[in-house]
């Protein structure tokens, strides 16, 4: 068989984390490879060790059966490698053909050749069936767009390897069809393609080879036709995921309520247009929905971080439309955010700290604007034992703490309150499958104590195994609302799209 | 108040405001590639020093150009190490670097110069003045002529940088590395070495800058002679949204307060005089709203 | 436990040490160059900083403002805030302070209060009042600090050499009168300059411990400067952020103006600050200590040690006294590597998890 690209042996270590062990990966031209794996199973170092943007600490990598040195992206762009990140690497202000051409720019004489770049990118898109408008400003292109800009930077660069890290991750099912169809063009064109993804279900569709990574190894390497989606997850976890127990919703009163909430967003579209919920006690109500469709813009509204220019909110029937972000907590809600580094802790601070934000003006916590150590840390100390957070003393920097424990942490922290309502966002993006279980369970707990819970997560099959109620949402209105009995992912999907809209 | 509105007043408002223009251009530069540079104002001071000096022991005032030019480069190497190469705060470096070029240069106008506060050598000749055949004679239009060569290059950066950055490829990779340094080195622009270029050729901006004031306004160097141009340059870069056109025009408005200010001294205490600057530039900023520099300000 | 936090202190110490060495390394460096002999210079300098009680004397004088104006930067750093201004606090706290005490009817002892008082007030309400220009206008800090000194340095400027310029003695230069001893912070020492503003610097460094480490306020600042968008998700305002944070950085900046006027000079003289960078210093002790107010204490001795060692080159050799602030900052220069050093592996830890 030709092989395109081998890579032998692969091992690198993070200080004393291991995050590839010897991983052994090939690629064979006019082939779509899958690597797929949880998050932090060593699959985007693996990559990022073939685009050159890390070295691998031992091991070796061959194009066309000859071994090369891949010190940096330039190195890999000269052996035909290309990459499209998770994160695009764009240049918003600058041209679709500028975007494109960037760091391969045709010139005469020095003088950047706009008129070329153009030309050039038209016939690139022609060639490889990819609808693009060179001139048009890439800030103002949609998301599925972006990353088609990202496919014809690579193909503009000759690359006959593709790695494409996550792409699905931020699109639309129909932009998702698009893109499938796209990588199975090029595949047929002689590229060689290398998809990194955990949905499982894409994989079967376009891919002609799996490999399955855990924990920086292989587990697995398949071909598509002669696996399953219920293996391959087996691979990928190492065992069946234990299934939410969960006892029939007894919903009370209304705790959260929306009402035609307006927010405008730059150029006079909408971002929440009359957006309107109500979270009842002793219920969790999901959010499903392809991110960027105004879940943030609604989180942020909910939890007064972004005054909404229409609409009102209401918590345990009291009017918190325009309380600051310390009135609501005090009126009883608790927030998880999107991201527990960025927003949900202060690295460098211990984790001590960390867990009284939002609390320390409680009167146990404070007397006269003096903080009270001794209860702090005791109540603290009853938090991390409750929570089974793994940190060394209370005095550890936070972000000395491993992700599922650093997210347990916040949990604590926003559950020690009793507040009535929790607001979760994302709870288990990028933590292992010990500390998802303990929080999926906590979750149900404290609804079945009577919390009313808001759940806003973009992974789906999260909204669905947790949810009482399902709102699906889409350009910034609610598309639909779904039992669990009546919500499954082909329903839900299509109300991703704003395919049927109801209510 | 007629005095106010003559040919005079332009005159001086382009002079004033050269030096500026010369400093904004080179912090805009490196605002394009990503770099908020606050050393605008010790790397001026190094230039004005320099400048002086070259000028002494060589006795031209072209080779003390030179000398300014080449110093301020070599002294702006060193933030671009400390920040590129190290990662050190820009802001932290730049106000560091400014002090110690404070202290170097009256170390060295003492040690080297053997003078105390100011060094004056009336042998010691300044730039030309290039009055184009009497052209600064022309009715009207005379104030745009009879300036030292330095002042008609400020205004020929401005638009050679224009050019550079929004018609050359290494101008737009300058401007991709701004925007995005990581993309930038993912499609295999360095951002490291467009940073290096950019900080450094702001040094040698600066060190013009610098040179103009001491060699080409006066023929003399005084302890702290640019006493917070630097920074107004600073504002002017931003004002001018770090685009070469723009900061000719911010320099201007700057240029023309200063050339008020001055005229301001005999109509008002002088302190209030000497103030008028520095006010125009803070209530300059209620109009600068963009906050494309704030992340980088903040940042650390 | 007690010997993991001995251990991560003396990591703290270990870079600013290094740093000074390397700085005296570059100090010998420019002091062969201008032909000065090394050995020779450092003697002198040691000797001028401390070689006899009235040396060691005039430096704890010296380290008073610079202390008080690095505790203020500390307190606006601590909180996620550039000062930059202290100068003009500084400037306005003095200025204020002298006419407090110069007109103000009522004994010596309420003039030095209110005096006190007032010197805190007008560093507080100038450093505040940038602050609430950001917050209301997004008129950046760093750039409307720098550019407040200035313009409080010439208003400062005016007043001593207009309104209420000293008519008798020397006219030529700009100073009020002399403030009457009765309301002046006594002597500490019969040799030296040193006087009882040694007790509010150290009374300031154990506050801004306290308040930093045990009060809720403080607690709130450290959290929102360690993390923006951490405080504001746990409820903390920015303006009141702001607010707070700067004003108490003016207090501790204004303060560094009025005891230099109620202790050193009994005055207002104009540049008398602004000279001899007090403020900038202030600064730069920040930096070296990362913001702890113990450090800064420290730290503030040793560049004003620095600064009257200076003194003495300057007397005993050919080498001028600004060699002392080539050494402090190419000090502050390498430690700047560690700030951003940390900044980085912070993020890198960051993106990794």
């Amino acid at each position: 068989m030709n092989k395109l690209l081998e890579m032998r042996n692969i091992t690198k270590w993070y200080g004393d984390h291991l995050a590839n062990d010897r991983v052994d990966f090939d690629l064979a031209a006019g082939e779509v490879h899958a690597l797929v794996g949880e998050n932090g199973a060593g699959k985007t170092t693996l990559m990022k060790i073939l685009y050159g943007m890390e070295r691998a600490t031992s091991g070796e990598i061959a194009i066309r059966g000859e071994v090369v040195r891949i010190h940096s992206p330039a190195d890999a762009i000269r052996h035909g490698i290309g990459m499209v990140h998770q994160h695009f690497m764009l240049f918003p202000p600058f041209t679709v053909a500028e975007n494109v051409v960037a760091g391969r720019e045709p010139s005469r004489q020095g003088w950047f050749d706009r008129r070329r770049a153009e030309a050039d990118v038209r016939d690139l898109c022609r060639r490889y069936r990819l609808e693009l408008d060179p001139r048009r400003r890439v800030a103002d292109c949609p998301v599925g767009i972006r990353q088609r800009v990202e496919i014809a930077k690579v193909l503009y660069r000759g690359a006959d390897i593709i790695v494409l890290d996550e792409p699905t991750a931020v699109l639309t099912p129909l932009e998702v069809r698009d893109l499938l169809a796209t990588v199975r063009h090029l595949a047929e064109q002689g590229k060689g393609i290398v998809i990194i993804t955990h949905k499982l279900h894409e994989v079967m569709e376009v891919a002609d080879r799996v490999t399955a990574m855990r924990q920086g190894r292989v587990t697995g390497r398949l071909l598509a036709r002669d696996t399953n989606v219920e293996e391959l997850s087996r691979l990928m976890v190492g065992r069946e995921l234990a299934s939410v127990v969960r006892p029939p919703a007894r919903p009370g009163p209304v705790v959260l309520a929306a009402d035609s909430l307006f927010l405008l967003g730059e150029g006079g579209k909408p971002k929440l247009n009359h957006v309107s919920l109500a979270v009842h006690r002793g219920e969790i109500v999901g959010i499903a929905g392809v991110s960027g469709n105004g879940q943030s813009e609604l989180l942020r509204a909910l939890t007064g971080d972004l005054p909404v220019d229409g609409g009102r909110i209401s918590l345990l029937g009291r009017d918190i439309t325009h309380l600051s972000v310390r009135e609501r907590r005090l009126a009883g809600m608790a927030y998880i955010p999107e991201d527990r580094q960025h927003t949900g802790s202060a690295g460098v601070e211990s984790v001590r700290d960390n867990a009284i934000l939002g609390h320390h003006r409680r009167p146990e916590f404070q007397r006269c604007g003096w903080l009270r150590g001794r209860r702090i840390d005791r109540e603290v100390e009853s938090w991390v034992r409750r929570f089974g957070v793994r940190t060394p003393s209370l005095q550890a920097p936070a972000h000395s703490l491993s992700g599922g424990n650093l997210q347990k942490l916040v949990f604590a922290r926003e559950l020690a309150a009793g507040a009535p309502l929790l607001i979760a966002a994302e709870p288990t993006r990028g933590v292992d499958v010990g500390a998802m279980e303990f929080i999926h369970s906590e979750l149900v707990k404290y609804r079945n104590e009577g919390g009313a819970v808001l759940l806003v997560s973009s992974d789906l099959n999260e909204v669905l195994a947790l949810s009482d109620r399902i709102l699906v949402m889409y350009d910034g209105a609610f598309t639909g609302e779904l039992s669990p009995e009546e919500a499954d992912e082909e329903r839900v999907s299509l109300l991703m799209v704003g395919g049927v809209r109801s209510g | 108040m007629q005095m106010w509105l003559n040919a005079s007043l332009f005159t001086s408002t382009v002079q004033m405001m050269a030096p500026l223009l010369l400093a904004a251009l080179g912090g805009a530069l490196c605002a394009r590639v990503g770099l908020f540079n606050v050393a605008l104002e010790g790397l001026m001071l190094m230039g004005a020093f320099f400048g002086v000096a070259g000028d002494h022991f060589t006795g031209s005032p072209w080779l003390g150009v030179l000398w300014a030019v080449v110093v301020s480069a070599a002294f702006s190497l060193i933030l671009a190490f400390l920040t590129l190469h190290w990662r050190a705060n820009e802001i932290v470096v730049g106000i560091a670097l400014n002090f110690l070029a404070l202290a170097l240069t009256t170390f060295l106008l003492r040690s080297v110069l053997g003078a105390t506060g100011a060094f004056y050598d009336p042998a010691m000749r300044g730039l030309p003045i290039w009055t184009l055949a009497g052209l600064q004679r022309v009715p009207v239009l005379g104030w745009l002529f009879g300036y030292t060569p330095l002042v008609y290059l400020a205004f020929a950066a401005a638009v050679a940088m224009h050019l550079f950055l929004f018609r050359t490829v290494p101008g737009f990779r300058f401007r991709a590395v701004g925007i995005n340094p990581e993309a930038a080195a993912s499609v295999g622009i360095r951002p490291a070495r467009a940073q290096y270029v950019a900080v450094v050729v702001s040094g040698v901006l600066c060190g013009l800058a610098g040179a103009q004031l001491s060699v080409g306004d006066l023929t003399m160097f005084s302890q702290g002679m640019t006493a917070g141009r630097g920074f107004i340059a600073l504002v002017a870069m931003m004002l001018g949204r770090s685009n070469p056109l723009g900061v000719i025009l911010a320099s201007a408005l700057f240029g023309l307060t200063d050339a008020i200010g001055i005229r301001l001294q005999g109509f008002m205490p002088t302190q209030f005089a000497l103030m008028v600057p520095y006010v125009v530039t803070v209530i300059a900023m209620f109009f600068f709203r963009d906050k494309y520099l704030r992340p980088l300000a903040s940042r650390g | 436990m007690a010997d993991q936090r001995l251990k991560r202190a003396l990591e703290a110490l270990l870079h600013p040490l290094a740093a000074i060495v390397l700085g005296l390394a570059v100090g010998a460096l420019a002091i062969w160059a201008v032909g000065g002999s090394v050995a020779d210079t450092y003697t002198q300098m040691w000797n001028g900083a401390f070689g006899s009680a009235y040396f060691a004397g005039e430096t704890l004088t010296r380290a008073i403002p610079v202390a008080l104006a690095g505790l203020g930067v500390a307190v606006a750093f601590r909180s996620g805030f550039f000062n930059l201004g202290g100068e003009g606090q500084m400037v306005l706290g003095a200025m204020a302070t002298a006419l407090t005490a110069l007109y103000l009817p009522g004994p010596g002892w309420l003039k030095l209060l209110a005096g006190l008082f007032a010197g805190a007030a007008a560093g507080a309400l100038w450093s505040w009042f940038a602050g609430w220009l950001e917050v209301r206008f997004g008129i950046q800090l760093v750039i409307s600090t720098l550019l407040f000194n200035y313009i409080a340095d010439l208003f400062a400027s005016y007043l001593a050499g207009g309104p209420f310029k000293d008519q008798t003695g020397q006219g030529a230069l700009n100073q009020t009168p002399m403030i009457e001893p009765s309301a002046r912070l006594p002597k500490l020492s019969a040799t030296s300059d040193l006087h009882a503003g040694l007790f509010v610097v150290l009374a300031a460094v154990v506050a801004v411990w306290l308040w930093f480490r045990f009060t809720a306020l403080g607690y709130e600042l450290r959290m929102y400067g360690s993390n923006r968008a951490f405080g504001q998700y746990g409820g903390l305002r920015e303006s009141r952020m702001m607010a707070w944070a700067m004003a108490v950085s003016g207090v501790l900046a204004g303060l560094a103006g009025a005891v230099m006027v109620l202790g050193f000079q009994y005055r207002f003289i104009d540049n008398s600050l602004t000279d001899p960078q007090y403020a900038w210093v202030g600064l730069m002790a920040a930096l070296l200590a990362n913001a702890n107010p113990f450090g800064v204490a420290v730290a503030s001795l040793l560049f004003a040690a620095l600064q009257t060692g200076g003194m003495g080159v300057e007397l005993n050799t050919n080498v001028p006294m600004q060699i002392s602030s080539i050494i402090q900052y190419v000090v502050v220069l390498l430690v700047s590597v560690k700030v951003g050093h940390w900044w980085v592996r912070r993020r890198r830890r960051q993106t990794q998890a």
